[in-house]
């Protein structure tokens, strides 16, 4: 093995194969296929993570809320498929940004969610999340989501949201 | 990254698929078919407000209950149908979240999975799954 600062140099570049670094290293710019209008969400902490995450244009006069990622190879399992837990990260993320705009509260925190992974998606696939308020309480919200990869339909799920910080 | 395991006795699990490694590592202990798995939580899994993230709760729980599923099938190609969550209270950076995956019942094609996830004993987070045997009809 070579030693010294060019070796350390030479892993700095590309870090190895299958470990977490290197699939980090490997999302750099803004990924390809993505829509004009995708603005990138500013993340923090698990978000920031495996995101970026984006959010797109309202639709039906502002009753579906959309968001998109793109998936990268960080966010795949061994059969070539998107992983179900990335699906589920997203669909969280994009339910949870719903409750906060729709009730202009501080934060919200997910009380259940329920999915049913309906079809695969692939490396590259540029994912929407569109995500409809189904009731609205005082402090619980109720929400439903599906994921979409062109047309393709990826998973449906519907969630219960605790609004914290009601204004 | 912290690779040490969080309690003696408990070793790494061999984890393939990328989105796993990006996220773990995460460590087991105990017989094929009785494994307790455990993570601690850093601070690239929490939120703004500092606990674990839902989304991470739920890779959580597909990664172990499907680990589960794949010791009881003799590594099966399996895939995830349904996952029913609830996130019962919160967990911060520096816990320890353990679970013991549980078989409801399996059935030629399905397997009805179900586990408590918690913190020093303390339920934190209930999942069930239904996972599908490619190739079983």
């Amino acid at each position: 093995m070579q030693r010294g600062r060019s070796h350390i140099a030479l892993q700095r570049e590309t870090p190895y194969q299958g470990t977490a670094s290197y699939y980090a290293y490997l999302m750099t710019e803004r990924p390809q296929g993505l829509p004009e209008e995708a603005r990138e969400i500013p993340s923090v902490g698990f978000n920031d993570y495996v995101g970026p995450y984006y959010r797109l244009p309202d639709a039906e006069d502002g009753r579906l809320r959309r968001f998109a990622f793109v998936i990268a190879e960080k966010h795949m399992n061994a059969g070539g498929s998107v992983h179900g837990g990335m699906l589920m990260a997203f669909v969280d993320m994009a339910m949870g940004q719903t409750s906060r705009a729709e009730t202009g509260a501080k934060g919200g925190s997910t009380v259940s969610l329920n999915s049913d992974f309906v079809g695969p998606g692939r490396l590259h696939d540029v994912v929407e999340a569109r995500v409809r308020v189904t009731r609205r309480a005082r402090t619980m919200i109720f929400l439903s989501a599906e994921l979409f990869a062109g047309d393709r339909l990826l998973l449906v799920a519907t969630g219960l949201w605790k609004v914290l910080g009601a204004p | 990254m912290s690779g040490e395991p969080p309690f003696p006795g408990f070793v790494p699990t061999h984890l393939i698929d990328p989105f796993e490694i990006y996220v773990g590592p995460v460590f087991e202990a105990g017989t094929s078919g009785a494994k307790t798995y455990a993570m601690r939580i850093e601070a690239r899994h929490v939120n703004r407000r500092g606990v674990l993230h839902g989304g991470m709760f739920m890779t959580l729980a597909d990664l172990t209950l499907g680990q589960a599923v794949w010791d009881a099938t003799d590594k099966a190609a399996v895939v995830t149908l349904n996952m029913q969550c609830h996130f019962v209270k919160s967990a911060v950076e520096g816990d320890i979240i353990e679970v013991v995956p549980e078989f409801v019942r399996r059935t030629r094609a399905l397997v009805f999975m179900r586990g408590d996830f918690t913190v020093k004993g303390e339920i934190v987070f209930t999942a069930q799954s239904v996972w599908k045997l490619l190739g079983q009809s």
